[in-house]
C-alpha cells in the first residue's frame, strides 16, 4: 500500500481536488436554489374538486404567488404561466394532518441518571417541558416529509416529543425548505399526553392527571398575580419567573388550545374531564376508539381521528395468518370458543374502521391525524373507513375544510377558491379509486413532482433503455 | 317589572327543565324497576322476612312485603326458595383502576383513584357474580399518605367512567403504615420513611404543613375581600388541599395497618389533629387495641383469615373481625383481591367458625358496616325502604358453603344473572389483543391488591429487573 501523503506532490494534487469538489457542489446547490422561472402555473383541463361535493369538469387552476389566482372553466392562461397540463387528471386543495411528528427531529435516547429523590425531579426528566418550542426541533431534510407529502399532505400540525407536557405545537408546510419557511402559525397549541414519566414523579396517570391540574391552577394564580404587579409594582413582592407556567398563558387567555393525543375512550374521557374542571380550549388528537364518545365531544373538542386502523385479519388463505391461527388454536382446542373471540375480535376492528363514518352520520365534524399511521396504510385505511360507511366527500372534507376550520386556518387552507394559499393534490384518477396516483403537490404555490417509489423508477429507467 | 319577573320566572323554569332532562339523560339508564317475589328477605338490619316481596322502583327500594303487584314496565324475578339480600359492599378493593399507586413520593393525597376509573375491566363483572354491588377502589399502599380513593357501584356495562361512580359518597383517602411506605421509600430511596418511627412523622409533618396551608389561603382570602388589596396568593397545591380538606373532617381516612402499637399511634395523632373520621384496613392486630378503637369511633376492614404475607402480617388470627366486632367496633370483612371479592359471604362465613356470630353479624361484616365506614350507610348496606336497589339474590343461605349467588341488581337493573351468564361479557375489546390471552385474566384483575405499581417501582429502584 502506497501512503500518497509521503508525496508531497500527489498531496497537493488531492488538495486541488478537493477545492474543485467544494467549488462544483457549491454550484450544484446555487443552481438547486434558484428561484422557479416563474411563480405563475396554470393546470389545465383538469378535473377540479373545489371541496367537497364541488366538482367543475375541464377546469383551469391558475396559480401565482403562492396563492390562487382563478379557478374556473374557459380562463386564459396568462402568457408566463407554467402550464401543468391536467387532461385526465383531479386536483384537491392540500390535505391537512392534525396531529403528526414529521420534520420534527427525535431527542436521543438518554440513559437517565436515577433520581435521588423520585418524588421530586427535575421537570425536564419527568416530561414537563411546555416551553419547548416545536419550530426549535424542525428538521426540513427528515426524510417522511417527501412520504407524507407523496400521499397529498401538505400542511400538518406538528409537536415535539416527551412526556405529559412536551411542547408547543406548529402547522407546518411539507415543503422541506428553510426551518422558518416551513412555519405557517407557530403557535398552533401546547401539546399534552396522559404519559407518565419512568421511575419519578408523575410515574402513573393518577400522577399526571394531580400534576396537570396543579400546574394550570399555579399558572392561573401566577398570571393574575402578574397582571396585579404590572398595574403598579410598588412594594409588591417580585414575580418569579417561571417558564413552565408561562407556557399555560396563552391557553388560559384562550389563545391557543391544548393539543391533546387520546387514543382510547378512556384517555379521551379523562382528557374531557381535565376540560371540564379547568376550562381550556380543546383538540383532542389521533382519537381511534371515540365511537361512544360523540355526544361528550361534539360541543367540547376539536377533533381529529386517527388514520391508523388495528390490521384487518385475513382469509385463511393468507399464508402467515394460517400458520398464527394454527397456533391460536392449538391453545384452544374448543373451536367454536375461539371463532367466537374471532368475532368479537372482528365486531371492535369494524368498529374502529367505522368510527369516522359514525361521526359522519352523528353531523360531527372532524379532521384526521396520522401520529401513529405509516404512509404506507393511509390510503388503504381510508378506503376501509369509506367501505364502513364514510363519504367519499366526508372523507374529503376531514383531509381538507374540516381539519383547516379546526385548526384556525379555514380562511386561508382547505378549498381551491381565489385567493387561498395555492396547496394542491392532483392525482391521475380521482383520489379514493384503487388505482390512483398523486403525481403533483402544490405547496404554497411551490409545484413538487411526485417520484415514484425507488423500485418503480429503477423500472422505468430499464424500460428506457433499449 | 312584572315583565322582568316573568322573564326571571321563565328563566328559573328553562333552567329547572334543562336539569331534568340532563339528569335523565345521565341517569336514566341506570336506574330500573324490578320486583323480586316470594323470597326470603335477608335485610340485615330489620330481621329476615320470609316469603317475601321486595320492589325496586326506578332503582329505589320502594315497598317489602307480601303480595306486592308488579307495576308496569317492571322486570318480575320468582325468587321462591331463594335468599335475598343486600348488595355485598367490599369496602378495600383496587378493581375498575388503570392505576393504583403513585409510588414515588411519601405524600400523594393530590392524586385520585376517582380520575382513573376503568369501566371495561371484566373484573367488575367477576365481583358482581359474587354478589358484590359497592366497591371502595382504593389508591395502594405505597406512601404513608396516598391517594383519595372512590367509592364506585358496579353498573357493569356503562361505557362512561363516571356512571361508575356512587355519587354523594363522602371522599376518603388511603393512608399506610409499617412495612409497604418503609420499604418503598426509605429502603427503595433511601429518604423518609425508613422506619415506623418516620412514617409517623411524614403524617405530622403533612398535616402541620397542611394547617399552615389552609391559614395562610385563609388569611389572603380575607385579605382580599378589603378593598385595594394587592398581596401574592400563597403557593397553590393540591397535595395540601386534600391534607386541608382531611383536617376540615371532610374526608374519611382508611389506613393501612398491622401492627397494634402503630395503630394506636395513628389514633394519637387524629385526636392531636381532631379527625374522627378514622378506617383502620387490615388491622391484623387490632384485636389488641378493640376497645381503644371502639372508644375513639375508630372502625376496622379485615380480612377473615389471610396473613404471614410478610413479616409484619403473623400476629393474627381469624377471630379478629369476632373480637372487634364484640368489642363494639365496627368492623368489615374485605378482599383487597379480585379472586377474593368474589366470594366474600363465605369470608363472612368463616366468623361463624372463629368466633360464632350470629348470621345478622356475619352478614353486617360485608353489607351495613362496609357502607358505614365509606359513610353511605344511608343509602346502601341494607334492604329498607327508600335505600338504594342494590340487591343479591343467592341460591342457598349467603352464608352456607353451598350459597350460589344467582342474579345481582345494581339501582334496579339485574346486572349479573347466573342464567344469562355469556362466555364473553367483556365490554370494550381491544383488537390488538391476541386471541390467546383472552379469557385467562386481566392485569388488574387477579393482582389488584395495595402493591400493585408499587412492587414494580421498588425492583426499578433497586435495579431488580
Amino acid at each position: 500500500m502506497k501512503n500518497p501523503c509521503r508525496s508531497s506532490g500527489s498531496a497537493l494534487f488531492l488538495t486541488l481536488i478537493s477545492i474543485l469538489a467544494i467549488t462544483f457542489s457549491l454550484c450544484a446547490q446555487d443552481v438547486r436554489n434558484l428561484p422557479p422561472v416563474s411563480r405563475s402555473y396554470a393546470i389545465t383541463k383538469v378535473t377540479v374538486f373545489q371541496g367537497p361535493g364541488r366538482k367543475l369538469d375541464n377546469a383551469t387552476v391558475l396559480v401565482r404567488d403562492g396563492v390562487i389566482a382563478a379557478v374556473g372553466q374557459n380562463l386564459a392562461v396568462p402568457a408566463d404561466a407554467v402550464i401543468v397540463k391536467g387532461d385526465s387528471l383531479y386536483v384537491y386543495a392540500g390535505f391537512i394532518d392534525g396531529l403528526s411528528r414529521v420534520a420534527v427531529n427525535k431527542p436521543k435516547e438518554e440513559t437517565r441518571e436515577k433520581q435521588k429523590d423520585p418524588g421530586n425531579p427535575a421537570p425536564e426528566a419527568a416530561g414537563i417541558t411546555p416551553y419547548v418550542d416545536v419550530r426549535a426541533l424542525l428538521n426540513p431534510v427528515e426524510k417522511s416529509i417527501e412520504e407524507w407529502r407523496s400521499l397529498g399532505f401538505t400542511v400538518g400540525q406538528v409537536v415535539p416529543y416527551g412526556g405529559m407536557l412536551p411542547g408547543r405545537g406548529a402547522l407546518i408546510y411539507y415543503n422541506g425548505e428553510a426551518t422558518d419557511k416551513m412555519v405557517l402559525n407557530p403557535t398552533a397549541g401546547l401539546y399534552s399526553e396522559l404519559t407518565p414519566a419512568e421511575r419519578m414523579y408523575p410515574a402513573t396517570i393518577l400522577g399526571v392527571l394531580a400534576k396537570w391540574k396543579e400546574l394550570y391552577r399555579q399558572a392561573t394564580y401566577a398570571k393574575s398575580y402578574g397582571g396585579v404587579y404590572a398595574a403598579n409594582k410598588s412594594g409588591l413582592e417580585v414575580p418569579e419567573s417561571d417558564r413552565i407556567l408561562e407556557a399555560f398563558y396563552p391557553v388560559i387567555d384562550k389563545q391557543i388550545p391544548v393539543i391533546f393525543k387520546a387514543e382510547k375512550s378512556l384517555d379521551a374521557q379523562r382528557v374531557l374531564a381535565l376540560k371540564s374542571q379547568l376550562g381550556f380550549n380543546l383538540t383532542i388528537a389521533e382519537l381511534k376508539e371515540g365511537w361512544d364518545l360523540i355526544p361528550s365531544l361534539k360541543s367540547n373538542a376539536k377533533i381529529f381521528l386517527s388514520l391508523e386502523l388495528p390490521e384487518e385479519k385475513k382469509d385463511d388463505k393468507g399464508k402467515v395468518d394460517a400458520e398464527k391461527k394454527k397456533d391460536e388454536q392449538a391453545m384452544f382446542p374448543d373451536s367454536v370458543e375461539f371463532k367466537a373471540l374471532e368475532k368479537r375480535r372482528d365486531d371492535f376492528i369494524a368498529l374502529y374502521a367505522g368510527q369516522a363514518a359514525a361521526y359522519q352520520k352523528a353531523g360531527v365534524s372532524f379532521g384526521f391525524s396520522t401520529l401513529s399511521a405509516k404512509p404506507k396504510d393511509v390510503k388503504g385505511n381510508l378506503k376501509r373507513m369509506i367501505k364502513a360507511g364514510l363519504s367519499e366527500d366526508a372523507a374529503l372534507a376531514a383531509l381538507t375544510t374540516n381539519a383547516a376550520q379546526a385548526l384556525g386556518v379555514g380562511d386561508r387552507l382547505g378549498t381551491i377558491d381565489n385567493g387561498k394559499i395555492a396547496n394542491l393534490v392532483i392525482s391521475r384518477r380521482p383520489y379514493f379509486d384503487d388505482k390512483s396516483k398523486v403525481v403533483y403537490v402544490f405547496i404554497a404555490g411551490k409545484l413538487y413532482k411526485v417520484n415514484a417509489t425507488p423500485e418503480k423508477a429503477e423500472a422505468d429507467k430499464k424500460k428506457e433503455k433499449p | 317589572m312584572k315583565y322582568m319577573l316573568t322573564k326571571a320566572l321563565l328563566r328559573i323554569l328553562i333552567a329547572g327543565f334543562t336539569a331534568m332532562v340532563i339528569t335523565v339523560s345521565l341517569y336514566a339508564q341506570n336506574t330500573g324497576t324490578v320486583l323480586i317475589k316470594g323470597g326470603t328477605v335477608i335485610t340485615v338490619t330489620k330481621g329476615t322476612l320470609e316469603n317475601t316481596d321486595v320492589l325496586v322502583r326506578d332503582g329505589k327500594i320502594a315497598q317489602i312485603g307480601k303480595s306486592i303487584a308488579a307495576p308496569a314496565n317492571s322486570t318480575t324475578i320468582d325468587a321462591t326458595g331463594m335468599f335475598v339480600m343486600p348488595g355485598i359492599i367490599d369496602a378495600h378493593s383496587h378493581a375498575a383502576l388503570d392505576a393504583i399507586n403513585e409510588a414515588t413520593s411519601p405524600v400523594t393525597s393530590e392524586v385520585y383513584t376517582g380520575e382513573v376509573l376503568n369501566p371495561f375491566e371484566i373484573g367488575i363483572y367477576r365481583a358482581l357474580g359474587g354478589g358484590v354491588t359497592t366497591i371502595h377502589a382504593m389508591h395502594g399502599s405505597a406512601n404513608a399518605i396516598g391517594g383519595e380513593c372512590e367509592t364506585i357501584k358496579l353498573r357493569y356495562g356503562v361505557k362512561d367512567a363516571n356512571a361508575l361512580r356512587m355519587e354523594g359518597a363522602p371522599r376518603t383517602i388511603k393512608f399506610a403504615l409499617g412495612e409497604n411506605p418503609t420499604r418503598v421509600h426509605g429502603g427503595g430511596s433511601n429518604i423518609l420513611p425508613r422506619t415506623r418511627m418516620g412514617v409517623e412523622f411524614v403524617i405530622r409533618e403533612a398535616f402541620a404543613k397542611a394547617k399552615e396551608y389552609s391559614a395562610a389561603w385563609d388569611k389572603y382570602n380575607k385579605d382580599k375581600t378589603q378593598k385595594g388589596f394587592r398581596g401574592a396568593p400563597p403557593a397553590y397545591s393540591i397535595r395540601l388541599e386534600t391534607l386541608s380538606e382531611i383536617l376540615k373532617g371532610n374526608i374519611i381516612i382508611h389506613c393501612h395497618s398491622y401492627r397494634a402499637d402503630e395503630i394506636y399511634s395513628i389514633l394519637k395523632i387524629c385526636k392531636e389533629y381532631g379527625i374522627k373520621r378514622i378506617v383502620f384496613q387490615h388491622v391484623n392486630e387490632g384485636f389488641k387495641v378493640a376497645p381503644e378503637l371502639a372508644e375513639y369511633g375508630a372502625m376496622a376492614s379485615v380480612f377473615a383469615d389471610w396473613w404471614a404475607y410478610k413479616f409484619e402480617v403473623y400476629y393474627s388470627t381469624a377471630y379478629n373481625a369476632a373480637i372487634l366486632t364484640r368489642n363494639g367496633v365496627v368492623t368489615s370483612i374485605n378482599s383487597d383481591d379480585g379472586e377474593l371479592m368474589r366470594h366474600l359471604y363465605h369470608e363472612a362465613g368463616k366468623t361463624q367458625k372463629y368466633g360464632n356470630l350470629s348470621d345478622e353479624e356475619a352478614l353486617s361484616l360485608i353489607t351495613i358496616n362496609p357502607a358505614k365506614q365509606l359513610g353511605i350507610e344511608s343509602r346502601v348496606g341494607s334492604l329498607e325502604v327508600g335505600k338504594e336497589g342494590d340487591i343479591a339474590i343467592f341460591k342457598g343461605h349467603p352464608l352456607s358453603v353451598y350459597a350460589i349467588p344467582m342474579i345481582t341488581i345494581v339501582d334496579g337493573i339485574v346486572r349479573f344473572d347466573r342464567q344469562k351468564d355469556a362466555d364473553d361479557m367483556r365490554v370494550m375489546i381491544d383488537p390488538k389483543e391476541p386471541l390467546d390471552a383472552v379469557n385467562i385474566e386481566t392485569n388488574t384483575d387477579l393482582s389488584d391488591n395495595c402493591m400493585k405499581d408499587a412492587e414494580e417501582v421498588f425492583y426499578n429502584l433497586f435495579e431488580l429487573k
